[in-house]
């Protein structure tokens, strides 16, 4: 089913959860990997994941159908990921601050049979400022165009650019570090 | 100096989705949605309900339906009422000892 035919049932008050149940079926895995991404347990994924869900339902008036749905429904799971990362982080610190204790859970939350490059890779993102972590996950992992990441981020496309070649090459550099 | 091929990796991540996460996650939103909607629908049909008694409250304090309202005294009744000599005559001792203390101290 489309996506603007989803945006309609999801504005119609007798089809919301037929909706919500297209949207998982679409979008949920995308969107489960976007947050996990970003948070790298799994129990936070699925906090921020029903969180975002839960969201949809509840601000889906305030949806325009100038922005593509899948935009949409990342840029609130973007917010609830960082969102529970600023809870995490307290008043004295900022989301950037939790970079080592995230690097730490990769290892921990990673499959015993996990290549090694993938978790220093993972690591390598954990390290990542938030912004440059939002902007390297959805060019390299979603796939998303420059226009779609400015409009679930907000920045401009040369700021985002900007971002993007910043992480890739802080990856590099740790990858290469770490690398046996 | 050594780089390193990002392109050429694997977009594998090294963690695992639960089996049957997203289904469950899908029935877990659903049905707290339908809670939701359910408590929604409960706190209009309860605001609906209270409107009216306040519409119903109101019309029976102005309309006078069953012909008895507020007992607001008219001039007549007013002008019946006992003199004011008439109550200080019948004041006891105390009472008007209370009345002559009030009025020194509010100057009257």
């Amino acid at each position: 089913m489309s996506d603007e035919s989803i945006a309609r049932l999801l504005c119609d008050d007798n089809h919301v959860e037929e909706a919500v149940r297209l949207i998982m079926k679409k979008y949920g895995e995308p969107l489960y990997w976007h947050i996990r991404r970003m948070v790298v347990a799994h129990d936070d994924a699925e906090d921020c994941l029903q969180e975002t869900m839960i969201n949809v339902y509840k601000y889906r008036s305030t949806y325009s159908n100038e922005y593509p749905l899948s935009s949409w429904l990342y840029k609130i799971a973007t917010n609830e990921s960082l969102k529970l990362l600023k809870n995490r982080s307290g008043f004295t610190m900022s989301v950037d601050d939790l970079g080592d204790s995230l690097k730490d859970s990769v290892r921990e939350e990673a499959s015993p049979d996990a290549d090694e490059t993938l978790i220093l890779l993972q690591e390598a993102i954990a390290l990542l400022p938030a912004k440059q972590k939002m902007v390297f996950n959805l060019r390299y992992y979603d796939d998303k165009s420059y226009e779609e990441i400015h409009q679930i981020v907000g920045d401009s496309v040369n700021t985002l650019k900007t971002n993007y070649h910043y992480a890739v090459q802080k990856i590099k550099d740790y990858i290469l570090e770490h690398q046996l | 100096m050594k780089d390193f091929d990002l392109e050429g990796l694997s977009r594998e991540m090294p963690y695992k989705m639960p089996e049957h996460f997203l289904d469950d996650m899908t029935e877990r939103v659903v049905a707290q949605i339908g809670k939701q909607r359910k408590q929604h629908k409960e706190r209009r049909i309860v605001a609906l309900f209270a409107s009216a008694a306040s519409v119903a409250a109101v019309a029976l304090l102005f309309l006078h339906p069953f012909g008895g309202g507020l007992d607001i005294p008219d001039y007549d009744s007013i002008s019946q009422c006992t003199s004011v000599d008439e109550l200080f005559q019948n004041m006891t001792a105390d009472e008007l000892g209370v009345y002559s203390m009030m009025s020194n101290y509010y100057g009257n």
